[in-house]
């Protein structure tokens, strides 16, 4: 008879076939695409039953019988995916009674959605569908068709396929498994950086805290030594000049002496005698020289100490009043570098190229804080050494400011993100990442812009652009300063 | 000739102070200043209560008594006494206290700078001597008017050179209180 030569050579009893089967289920399992294994496991299937076509359609997970589409061969593109009328057709009669079916004849026909011309020319002669079965539970089907033309499936082959099908269901759940395990992590290590995230947030805004909490005492602190440094500062001051007033007298005194010296020696030889002994010994000249150095250097060190006990009080008074000021940028820049300078001075030349600028309307405290925040920005740019050029100018409308440094560059997928609070690609520790937040907010109230440009190793330049006039007198309120916000709302 | 008092806790400012004032190297030179200098407020207050001055200048922050307070009371008993604050703290509070209480001519920070203290101060008497004078000048004139009389006129003088001795207050007993 034909048909036992057919099943003679039947490839489903083949060790090989069984083999690559298993092989394949292997694959499913080590999580490769299930469209592609399923599709793959299908192929060798049909091959193996000597069938022109098959199809797996598997239950969608959390339904009953809702079949859907998981692998065909010879289907048209979109039919993959596509879900099955419910409880209808050979597959549903095999998901529903989980018994397989050999179906020979006309009615042969997996009921898969397809167009009527297209059904007509796959007219099935003989067709087999086995129920896939995990743990006793349905969770697909998996059928092969033969065409018109060839011999027709027998029961054998429905009995020989039973078992091959119960190894396709379990490597179709196994599969399934895998996806699900692979969501699981996946959606673990979502969570998971999620919250280191968010445990990254919460330390930078508790470092904020912190960092406020300083700044208010460093204010208090330097209002407090500023007031202890000056009232001795403000005495040796005074008791400098009167000093030098007193020096210039003594030393217009001896002069008027000096230039006596002659008609005293004729008077007197002896009385003097001592006197050019001891001026001799003391080195008038050198002494007359001396003491103006001294009085001039020292000034410029009690001056110094002025500017720098005035710039901290300056500074430590920011934020807490609000005053708009017409100011010549310049001394703010100056003021501000005199803060900084012992901090950038070992790493970094400054270079001040000042242009014409007028003055402008502004709260001079809070932009002092927008130049300190750029300049510790540049010097810490800077690993070794470099230069950080200061150019200013102004057109009819504006001025700018431009910080220009020759550090490290900023990395272009990072200049999107500058302005973010808590940006930082600075260690922790280091920095908070709110400086530019802040920065730009404070430009941005003055309704100016901070424009960046940088390339990675050649160094970075912050243009602050400011106009010259405030539209309105009043300060415009931002998060920055929710308390007047509150009172402006009132 | 004018009476300067100068009021600081610390003994070093008071004297840096009157090395200033007598100094007449740094410009501009103020000439018949006499400068009375006191570290303690209370003191100080003793001294303006029984002689006349022209001018107080104080330090803000001081114990005992601070300088708004101090100066408000000198104005209580000498109104025509010019008044200057100088601190080296710059509490706002403080400054709007001594503007507003003791109506201070002027406030200088510390460190101070000599030629422009000296300037201040120069200007501090002028401006008082104009206030005075644009007084008298007034006054006489509401006399030449008939608007007060010669005996208020008087009165006005004497205030002027005896600073409360218009307001003697008498005691139960009869006496004349000095102080209060």
């Amino acid at each position: 008879m034909t048909t036992t030569t057919v099943a003679d050579t039947d490839r489903t009893t083949d060790i090989a076939w069984i083999g690559a089967l298993y092989e394949l289920g292997q694959k499913a399992a080590n999580g490769a695409h299930p469209q592609e294994v399923l599709q793959e496991i299908l192929g060798h299937i049909v091959r193996g039953f000597e069938a022109e076509s098959g199809s797996i359609a598997l239950i969608v997970d959390g339904t009953e019988d809702q079949l859907e589409i998981a692998a065909g061969t010879d289907l048209p593109l979109g039919v993959i995916g596509s879900a099955l009328p419910r409880g209808v057709g050979v597959y549903g009669h095999v998901v529903a009674t989980g018994q397989p079916v050999l179906v020979n004849g006309e009615a042969a026909e997996t009921r898969l959605p397809l167009r009527l011309q297209e059904a007509r020319q796959r007219a099935t002669n003989s067709a087999m569908c086995w129920p896939l079965r995990v743990a006793g539970r349905t969770i697909g089907a998996v059928a092969v068709n033969r065409a018109a033309d060839r011999p027709r499936y027998t029961a054998e082959d429905l009995d020989r396929g039973q078992s091959l099908t119960s190894l396709l269901a379990l490597v179709v759940a196994n599969h399934r498994m895998h996806v699900e395990r692979e969501g699981r992590i996946l959606e673990l290590s979502t969570l998971n950086a999620t919250m280191q995230r968010m445990n990254t947030q919460l330390e930078d805004a508790q470092n904020q805290v912190v960092q406020s909490e300083k700044l208010a005492s460093i204010g208090q602190l330097s209002a407090g030594v500023a007031h202890e440094i000056n009232n001795p500062l403000a005495f040796v001051l005074s008791n400098f000049g009167s000093l030098e007033g007193y020096l210039t007298s003594l030393f217009g005194l001896l002069g008027a002496y000096i230039e006596a010296d002659d008609a005293m020696a004729a008077a007197a030889p002896a009385a003097l005698e001592p006197v050019r002994v001891l001026r001799n010994r003391v080195d008038f000249g050198f002494l007359r020289d001396d003491v103006r150095a001294i009085i001039d250097e020292s000034r410029e060190g009690l001056l110094r100490v002025k500017r720098i006990v005035q710039d901290l009080r300056d500074f430590s008074r920011g934020g807490s009043e609000e005053v708009w000021e017409t100011i010549d940028l310049h001394r703010a820049l100056d003021s501000t570098l005199n803060i900084v300078r012992n901090e950038i001075k070992y790493k970094a030349k400054i270079v001040r190229c000042y242009g014409e600028l007028p003055e402008i309307e502004c709260l001079p405290s809070r932009l002092s804080q927008v130049f300190l925040n750029l300049l510790v920005n540049a010097s810490q740019a800077i690993e070794d050494s470099g230069t950080i050029t200061i150019d200013t100018g102004a057109d009819a409308s504006e001025a700018w400011i431009r910080i220009e440094d020759t550090g490290c560059g900023i990395a272009p997928e990072n200049l999107g993100h500058l302005f973010e609070p808590f940006f930082t690609t600075k260690l922790v520790g280091q920095g908070t990442g709110l400086g530019l937040a802040v920065s730009n907010s404070i430009v941005r109230k003055h309704g100016g812009r901070i424009d960046v440009e940088s390339e990675l190793g050649r160094g970075t330049r912050f243009t602050v652009r400011l106009p010259l006039t405030q539209p309105q007198i009043e300060p415009l309120c931002e998060v920055t300063q929710p308390a007047q916000a509150g009172q402006r709302a009132a | 000739m004018a009476t300067v008092v100068i009021v600081d806790d610390e003994p070093n400012v008071l004297n840096a102070l009157r090395r200033m004032f007598l100094n007449g190297a740094i410009p501009p030179a103020l000439s018949d200043l006499t400068v009375v200098t006191f570290s303690s407020p209370v003191q100080a207050l003793e001294y303006v209560a029984g002689h006349r001055v022209e001018l107080v200048l104080s330090d803000y922050r001081m114990p005992e008594v601070d300088g708004a307070a101090l100066l408000t009371r000198v104005r209580e008993l000498q109104p025509d006494a010019a008044r200057m604050i100088m601190s080296a703290y710059t509490d706002l509070d403080g400054i709007i206290r001594a503007i507003n209480q003791a109506g201070i001519f002027r406030f200088v920070s510390k460190p101070w700078s000599d030629p422009d203290l000296k300037a201040a101060i120069r200007d501090v008497l002028a401006h008082r001597d104009l206030l005075i004078e644009n007084r008298r000048l007034a006054d006489e004139l509401r006399w030449q008017r008939g608007v007060i009389t010669e005996q208020q006129l008087e009165l006005q003088r004497l205030e002027r050179e005896s600073p409360g001795i218009t307001r003697v207050r008498w005691a139960e007993d009869g006496g004349v209180l000095l102080q209060d």
